[in-house]
Protein backbone atom coordinates (compact mmCIF):
# COMPACT_ATOMS: atom_id res chain seq x y z
CA UNK A 1 0.00 0.00 0.00
CA UNK A 2 1.31 3.63 -1.00
CA UNK A 3 1.30 5.99 1.38
CA UNK A 4 1.04 10.03 1.69
CA UNK A 5 2.77 12.70 4.39
CA UNK A 6 1.12 15.24 4.96
CA UNK A 7 2.51 17.68 7.77
CA UNK A 8 1.46 17.02 11.71
CA UNK A 9 -0.02 20.81 12.28
CA UNK A 10 -2.12 22.08 9.36
CA UNK A 11 -4.53 23.94 8.76
CA UNK A 12 -8.10 21.76 7.46
CA UNK A 13 -7.72 18.00 6.76
CA UNK A 14 -9.04 17.16 10.43
CA UNK A 15 -8.87 13.52 11.48
CA UNK A 16 -11.75 11.51 9.37
CA UNK A 17 -12.11 13.86 7.02
CA UNK A 18 -12.99 12.72 3.52
CA UNK A 19 -10.49 13.92 1.16
CA UNK A 20 -9.50 13.54 -2.68
CA UNK A 21 -5.96 12.60 -3.42
CA UNK A 22 -5.06 14.50 -6.76
CA UNK A 23 -1.90 15.00 -8.94
CA UNK A 24 -0.74 18.45 -8.58
CA UNK A 25 1.53 18.94 -11.72
CA UNK A 26 -0.57 17.25 -14.79
CA UNK A 27 0.49 17.07 -18.07
CA UNK A 28 -1.69 19.43 -19.96
CA UNK A 29 -2.36 18.66 -23.58
CA UNK A 30 -3.46 22.25 -24.17
CA UNK A 31 -5.87 22.17 -26.69
CA UNK A 32 -6.20 25.58 -26.59
CA UNK A 33 -2.60 26.02 -28.27
CA UNK A 34 -2.92 26.85 -32.60
CA UNK A 35 -0.64 25.73 -35.03
CA UNK A 36 -0.28 26.76 -38.13
CA UNK A 37 -0.73 24.90 -41.16
CA UNK A 38 0.96 25.21 -44.57
CA UNK A 39 0.78 23.26 -47.91
CA UNK A 40 -0.36 20.59 -45.57
CA UNK A 41 -3.98 19.48 -46.02
CA UNK A 42 -4.66 16.73 -43.46
CA UNK A 43 -2.60 15.07 -40.86
CA UNK A 44 -3.19 12.19 -38.72
CA UNK A 45 -4.35 13.13 -35.35
CA UNK A 46 -2.08 10.37 -33.81
CA UNK A 47 0.85 13.01 -35.76
CA UNK A 48 -0.62 15.75 -34.35
CA UNK A 49 -0.28 14.80 -30.61
CA UNK A 50 2.65 13.75 -31.48
CA UNK A 51 4.14 17.43 -32.64
CA UNK A 52 2.23 18.74 -29.66
CA UNK A 53 3.76 16.62 -27.12
CA UNK A 54 7.04 17.21 -29.07
CA UNK A 55 6.53 21.14 -28.98
CA UNK A 56 5.93 21.10 -25.25
CA UNK A 57 9.43 19.47 -24.72
CA UNK A 58 10.84 22.44 -26.81
CA UNK A 59 9.21 25.23 -25.31
CA UNK A 60 9.85 23.31 -21.67
CA UNK A 61 13.86 23.43 -23.11
CA UNK A 62 14.11 26.99 -24.79
CA UNK A 63 11.82 30.16 -24.17
CA UNK A 64 13.54 32.19 -26.60
CA UNK A 65 13.13 30.81 -29.77
CA UNK A 66 11.09 33.05 -32.28
CA UNK A 67 8.95 29.89 -34.55
CA UNK A 68 9.31 26.47 -34.95
CA UNK A 69 8.40 24.62 -38.19
CA UNK A 70 7.91 20.86 -38.95
CA UNK A 71 9.01 19.87 -42.01
CA UNK A 72 9.29 16.75 -44.43
CA UNK A 73 7.99 13.54 -44.45
CA UNK A 74 6.42 13.17 -41.09
CA UNK A 75 3.69 15.82 -42.67
CA UNK A 76 2.65 13.14 -45.60
CA UNK A 77 0.21 11.07 -45.69
CA UNK A 78 0.71 7.84 -43.78
CA UNK A 79 3.69 6.38 -41.33
CA UNK A 80 6.52 6.22 -44.36
CA UNK A 81 8.47 8.53 -42.42
CA UNK A 82 12.14 8.31 -41.10
CA UNK A 83 12.48 11.15 -38.83
CA UNK A 84 10.09 14.47 -38.14
CA UNK A 85 12.24 17.59 -39.00
CA UNK A 86 12.61 20.50 -36.74
CA UNK A 87 13.61 23.37 -37.84
CA UNK A 88 13.79 26.21 -34.74
CA UNK A 89 14.09 30.21 -35.52
CA UNK A 90 16.29 31.48 -32.59
CA UNK A 91 18.79 34.51 -32.49
CA UNK A 92 21.42 32.49 -30.53
CA UNK A 93 23.33 29.35 -31.12
CA UNK A 94 21.95 26.54 -29.25
CA UNK A 95 22.87 23.23 -28.09
CA UNK A 96 19.91 20.61 -29.16
CA UNK A 97 21.46 17.47 -28.58
CA UNK A 98 19.37 17.61 -25.22
CA UNK A 99 16.12 18.06 -26.79
CA UNK A 100 16.80 15.66 -29.49
CA UNK A 101 17.48 12.66 -27.38
CA UNK A 102 14.38 13.62 -25.39
CA UNK A 103 11.89 14.16 -28.45
CA UNK A 104 13.12 10.77 -28.84
CA UNK A 105 12.99 9.06 -25.73
CA UNK A 106 9.60 10.34 -25.70
CA UNK A 107 8.16 9.96 -29.27
CA UNK A 108 10.84 6.87 -30.09
CA UNK A 109 10.91 8.64 -33.77
CA UNK A 110 14.28 10.10 -34.31
CA UNK A 111 14.33 14.26 -34.69
CA UNK A 112 16.50 16.07 -36.85
CA UNK A 113 16.97 19.96 -35.18
CA UNK A 114 17.87 22.47 -37.61
CA UNK A 115 18.41 25.64 -35.82
CA UNK A 116 18.98 29.03 -37.77
CA UNK A 117 18.93 32.62 -36.91
CA UNK A 118 15.95 34.41 -38.68
CA UNK A 119 18.66 36.33 -41.08
CA UNK A 120 19.75 32.68 -41.97
CA UNK A 121 16.56 31.60 -42.83
CA UNK A 122 15.59 34.76 -44.71
CA UNK A 123 19.39 34.43 -46.60
CA UNK A 124 18.43 30.48 -47.04
CA UNK A 125 15.17 31.66 -48.52
CA UNK A 126 16.19 33.98 -51.37
CA UNK A 127 19.03 31.63 -52.76
CA UNK A 128 17.94 28.09 -52.36
CA UNK A 129 15.29 26.54 -53.82
CA UNK A 130 15.33 23.83 -51.22
CA UNK A 131 15.08 26.04 -48.33
CA UNK A 132 11.60 27.33 -49.76
CA UNK A 133 10.49 23.64 -50.71
CA UNK A 134 10.64 23.05 -47.25
CA UNK A 135 8.77 25.37 -45.81
CA UNK A 136 5.89 25.33 -48.93
CA UNK A 137 4.33 22.42 -46.61
CA UNK A 138 4.92 22.89 -43.09
CA UNK A 139 3.40 23.73 -39.68
CA UNK A 140 4.39 25.99 -38.03
CA UNK A 141 3.70 27.13 -34.04
CA UNK A 142 3.56 30.97 -35.13
CA UNK A 143 1.83 32.42 -37.98
CA UNK A 144 4.13 33.83 -40.62
CA UNK A 145 4.27 35.18 -43.71
CA UNK A 146 6.78 33.79 -46.29
CA UNK A 147 7.89 36.95 -48.46
CA UNK A 148 10.83 35.49 -50.82
CA UNK A 149 12.75 37.65 -52.64
CA UNK A 150 14.13 35.07 -55.47
CA UNK A 151 17.78 36.08 -55.96
CA UNK A 152 19.37 33.09 -58.43
CA UNK A 153 22.82 32.92 -56.92
CA UNK A 154 25.03 30.86 -59.85
CA UNK A 155 27.90 30.03 -57.87
CA UNK A 156 25.75 28.79 -54.96
CA UNK A 157 23.37 26.76 -57.21
CA UNK A 158 26.53 25.13 -58.79
CA UNK A 159 27.74 24.02 -55.72
CA UNK A 160 23.96 22.74 -54.61
CA UNK A 161 23.58 21.05 -58.06
CA UNK A 162 27.08 19.33 -58.03
CA UNK A 163 25.83 17.30 -55.02
CA UNK A 164 23.58 15.75 -57.53
CA UNK A 165 26.58 14.69 -60.06
CA UNK A 166 26.70 11.62 -57.33
CA UNK A 167 23.77 9.64 -58.40
CA UNK A 168 25.31 9.50 -62.02
CA UNK A 169 28.48 7.54 -61.38
CA UNK A 170 26.96 6.01 -58.62
CA UNK A 171 24.02 4.55 -59.17
CA UNK A 172 24.01 0.91 -58.36
CA UNK A 173 25.52 2.06 -54.62
CA UNK A 174 22.71 4.15 -54.06
CA UNK A 175 19.56 3.04 -51.96
CA UNK A 176 16.29 4.16 -53.48
CA UNK A 177 15.57 6.98 -50.54
CA UNK A 178 19.36 8.65 -51.76
CA UNK A 179 18.24 8.77 -54.96
CA UNK A 180 14.93 10.06 -54.44
CA UNK A 181 17.30 13.26 -52.06
CA UNK A 182 19.11 13.62 -55.05
CA UNK A 183 16.85 13.88 -58.03
CA UNK A 184 14.65 16.35 -55.74
CA UNK A 185 17.93 18.41 -55.50
CA UNK A 186 18.01 18.16 -59.06
CA UNK A 187 14.53 19.15 -59.96
CA UNK A 188 14.51 21.59 -57.57
CA UNK A 189 17.13 23.60 -59.24
CA UNK A 190 15.76 22.74 -62.79
CA UNK A 191 12.76 24.57 -61.75
CA UNK A 192 14.57 27.05 -59.58
CA UNK A 193 16.98 28.14 -62.56
CA UNK A 194 13.22 28.51 -64.60
CA UNK A 195 11.95 30.55 -62.37
CA UNK A 196 9.38 28.39 -61.19
CA UNK A 197 7.75 29.15 -57.82
CA UNK A 198 9.05 26.12 -55.81
CA UNK A 199 6.58 24.08 -53.44
CA UNK A 200 6.40 20.30 -52.84
CA UNK A 201 3.72 19.24 -54.80
CA UNK A 202 4.97 21.10 -57.91
CA UNK A 203 8.19 19.14 -57.13
CA UNK A 204 7.08 16.14 -57.04
CA UNK A 205 4.60 16.52 -60.02
CA UNK A 206 7.59 17.62 -62.41
CA UNK A 207 10.02 14.75 -60.88
CA UNK A 208 7.19 12.28 -62.28
CA UNK A 209 7.30 14.10 -65.56
CA UNK A 210 11.07 14.68 -65.99
CA UNK A 211 12.48 11.55 -65.16
CA UNK A 212 9.64 9.31 -65.44
CA UNK A 213 9.03 7.64 -62.24
CA UNK A 214 6.68 8.18 -59.20
CA UNK A 215 8.37 9.23 -56.14
CA UNK A 216 7.33 6.08 -54.12
CA UNK A 217 9.20 3.96 -57.42
CA UNK A 218 11.97 6.05 -56.85
CA UNK A 219 12.79 5.77 -52.97
CA UNK A 220 11.52 1.40 -53.51
CA UNK A 221 14.33 1.70 -55.81
CA UNK A 222 11.93 0.17 -58.82
CA UNK A 223 13.83 1.75 -62.13
CA UNK A 224 14.82 0.97 -65.00
CA UNK A 225 18.70 2.29 -65.15
CA UNK A 226 19.17 3.14 -68.50
CA UNK A 227 16.00 5.08 -69.15
CA UNK A 228 16.23 7.18 -66.21
CA UNK A 229 19.86 7.91 -66.08
CA UNK A 230 19.61 8.88 -69.72
CA UNK A 231 16.77 11.32 -68.45
CA UNK A 232 18.46 12.18 -65.22
CA UNK A 233 21.72 13.03 -67.04
CA UNK A 234 19.58 15.58 -69.64
CA UNK A 235 18.40 17.59 -67.08
CA UNK A 236 21.46 17.78 -65.11
CA UNK A 237 23.65 19.10 -67.78
CA UNK A 238 20.78 21.42 -68.99
CA UNK A 239 20.76 22.98 -65.99
CA UNK A 240 24.89 22.78 -65.63
CA UNK A 241 25.10 25.22 -68.88
CA UNK A 242 22.47 27.64 -67.46
CA UNK A 243 24.53 27.78 -64.44
CA UNK A 244 28.12 28.60 -66.20
CA UNK A 245 25.84 30.83 -68.55
CA UNK A 246 25.24 32.67 -65.25
CA UNK A 247 28.25 32.93 -63.95
CA UNK A 248 29.91 34.11 -66.69
CA UNK A 249 26.98 36.68 -67.22
CA UNK A 250 27.66 37.78 -63.73
CA UNK A 251 31.26 37.54 -64.55
CA UNK A 252 30.66 40.42 -67.34
CA UNK A 253 29.28 42.95 -65.58
CA UNK A 254 31.48 43.29 -62.42
CA UNK B 1 39.19 -9.84 -60.45
CA UNK B 2 41.86 -6.90 -61.43
CA UNK B 3 39.53 -5.98 -63.94
CA UNK B 4 36.71 -5.50 -60.81
CA UNK B 5 39.59 -3.65 -58.53
CA UNK B 6 39.91 -1.19 -61.50
CA UNK B 7 36.82 -0.31 -61.82
CA UNK B 8 36.36 0.19 -57.94
CA UNK B 9 39.87 2.69 -58.41
CA UNK B 10 38.12 4.25 -61.15
CA UNK B 11 34.66 5.29 -59.03
CA UNK B 12 36.90 6.16 -56.23
CA UNK B 13 38.88 8.35 -58.21
CA UNK B 14 35.48 9.69 -59.68
CA UNK B 15 33.70 10.43 -55.96
CA UNK B 16 36.64 11.78 -54.49
CA UNK B 17 37.27 14.21 -57.40
CA UNK B 18 34.00 15.50 -56.83
CA UNK B 19 34.41 16.20 -52.79
CA UNK B 20 37.80 17.99 -53.49
CA UNK B 21 35.65 20.14 -56.83
CA UNK B 22 33.36 21.07 -54.34
CA UNK B 23 35.43 22.02 -50.81
CA UNK B 24 37.47 24.42 -53.48
CA UNK B 25 34.29 25.58 -54.57
CA UNK B 26 32.89 25.65 -51.12
CA UNK B 27 35.83 28.03 -50.20
CA UNK B 28 35.35 29.74 -53.18
CA UNK B 29 31.90 30.92 -51.96
CA UNK B 30 32.20 30.35 -48.23
CA UNK B 31 30.20 33.65 -46.81
CA UNK B 32 27.20 32.81 -48.94
CA UNK B 33 26.27 29.32 -47.89
CA UNK B 34 25.60 29.50 -44.35
CA UNK B 35 22.37 28.23 -44.46
CA UNK B 36 23.26 24.97 -46.25
CA UNK B 37 22.32 23.04 -43.37
CA UNK B 38 19.36 21.06 -44.90
CA UNK B 39 21.30 20.04 -47.98
CA UNK B 40 23.60 18.37 -46.04
CA UNK B 41 21.58 15.21 -45.27
CA UNK B 42 22.15 14.10 -49.02
CA UNK B 43 24.64 11.72 -49.20
CA UNK B 44 28.26 12.64 -49.91
CA UNK B 45 30.77 12.07 -52.85
CA UNK B 46 33.46 11.57 -50.05
CA UNK B 47 31.10 8.75 -48.12
CA UNK B 48 30.37 6.98 -50.88
CA UNK B 49 34.44 6.71 -52.31
CA UNK B 50 34.63 5.43 -48.72
CA UNK B 51 32.56 2.95 -49.44
CA UNK B 52 34.25 2.03 -52.72
CA UNK B 53 37.94 2.16 -50.53
CA UNK B 54 36.81 -0.57 -48.54
CA UNK B 55 36.21 -2.93 -51.26
CA UNK B 56 39.45 -2.06 -52.90
CA UNK B 57 42.46 -4.82 -51.83
CA UNK B 58 44.53 -3.98 -49.43
CA UNK B 59 41.87 -2.84 -47.06
CA UNK B 60 43.64 -2.72 -43.88
CA UNK B 61 46.91 -0.10 -45.29
CA UNK B 62 47.96 1.54 -47.81
CA UNK B 63 48.40 0.73 -51.09
CA UNK B 64 51.10 0.42 -53.05
CA UNK B 65 53.10 3.80 -54.25
CA UNK B 66 52.42 2.85 -58.04
CA UNK B 67 48.20 2.71 -57.06
CA UNK B 68 48.81 6.11 -54.95
CA UNK B 69 50.74 8.11 -57.43
CA UNK B 70 47.92 6.72 -60.25
CA UNK B 71 44.69 7.52 -58.52
CA UNK B 72 46.72 10.96 -57.32
CA UNK B 73 47.34 11.80 -60.50
CA UNK B 74 44.16 11.42 -62.22
CA UNK B 75 42.10 13.01 -59.30
CA UNK B 76 44.22 16.16 -59.85
CA UNK B 77 43.63 16.12 -63.54
CA UNK B 78 39.83 15.48 -62.84
CA UNK B 79 39.71 18.43 -60.55
CA UNK B 80 41.68 20.71 -62.71
CA UNK B 81 39.46 20.03 -65.92
CA UNK B 82 36.26 20.80 -63.53
CA UNK B 83 37.60 23.82 -61.96
CA UNK B 84 39.44 25.54 -64.90
CA UNK B 85 35.68 25.05 -66.80
CA UNK B 86 34.55 27.41 -64.23
CA UNK B 87 37.54 29.74 -64.49
CA UNK B 88 36.97 30.15 -68.41
CA UNK B 89 33.67 30.80 -67.87
CA UNK B 90 34.48 34.46 -64.78
CA UNK B 91 34.58 32.22 -62.10
CA UNK B 92 36.73 34.24 -59.49
CA UNK B 93 38.11 33.67 -55.91
CA UNK B 94 39.35 30.20 -56.54
CA UNK B 95 42.50 28.78 -55.34
CA UNK B 96 43.89 26.15 -57.40
CA UNK B 97 46.52 25.60 -54.65
CA UNK B 98 44.11 23.82 -52.85
CA UNK B 99 43.90 21.11 -55.14
CA UNK B 100 47.08 19.15 -54.10
CA UNK B 101 46.55 19.72 -50.49
CA UNK B 102 42.77 19.08 -50.76
CA UNK B 103 43.52 15.62 -52.64
CA UNK B 104 46.30 14.48 -50.26
CA UNK B 105 44.02 14.88 -47.28
CA UNK B 106 41.60 13.05 -48.94
CA UNK B 107 43.69 10.21 -49.72
CA UNK B 108 44.93 10.07 -46.15
CA UNK B 109 41.52 10.23 -44.90
CA UNK B 110 40.21 7.30 -46.89
CA UNK B 111 43.32 5.27 -45.96
CA UNK B 112 44.56 4.66 -49.72
CA UNK B 113 47.72 6.61 -48.47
Amino acid sequence: MDQIYIPKNRAGFAIGNYVVIKQLEERQENPAEKLYFYGVKELEPVKLKIIHQVLELINKSISNYENIFITGSFLEKGFNFNDIDFLIIIKNKINHELIRRDIEKETGINAHIITLSSKELSRGLETDPLYQMMLSRCIAKKRFILKIKNKIDYKILDLHLLKSKTLINNFDMLSGKEKYDLARNLIVIYLYLKRNKINTDFVNKKIKEALGLSIQEIKDNIIDKKEFLKRYKLIYNKSFATILKGIEHGSKQE
Amino acid sequence: MVQNRNKLINLFIGNVSNAVVHEILERAVSKEVMADRYRKELVTSLEIAKNYREKINPINRSLPDKDVAYIKEKIIARVKAEIMTRISKGYKNIDLNLIDSLTDKALRDSKIK
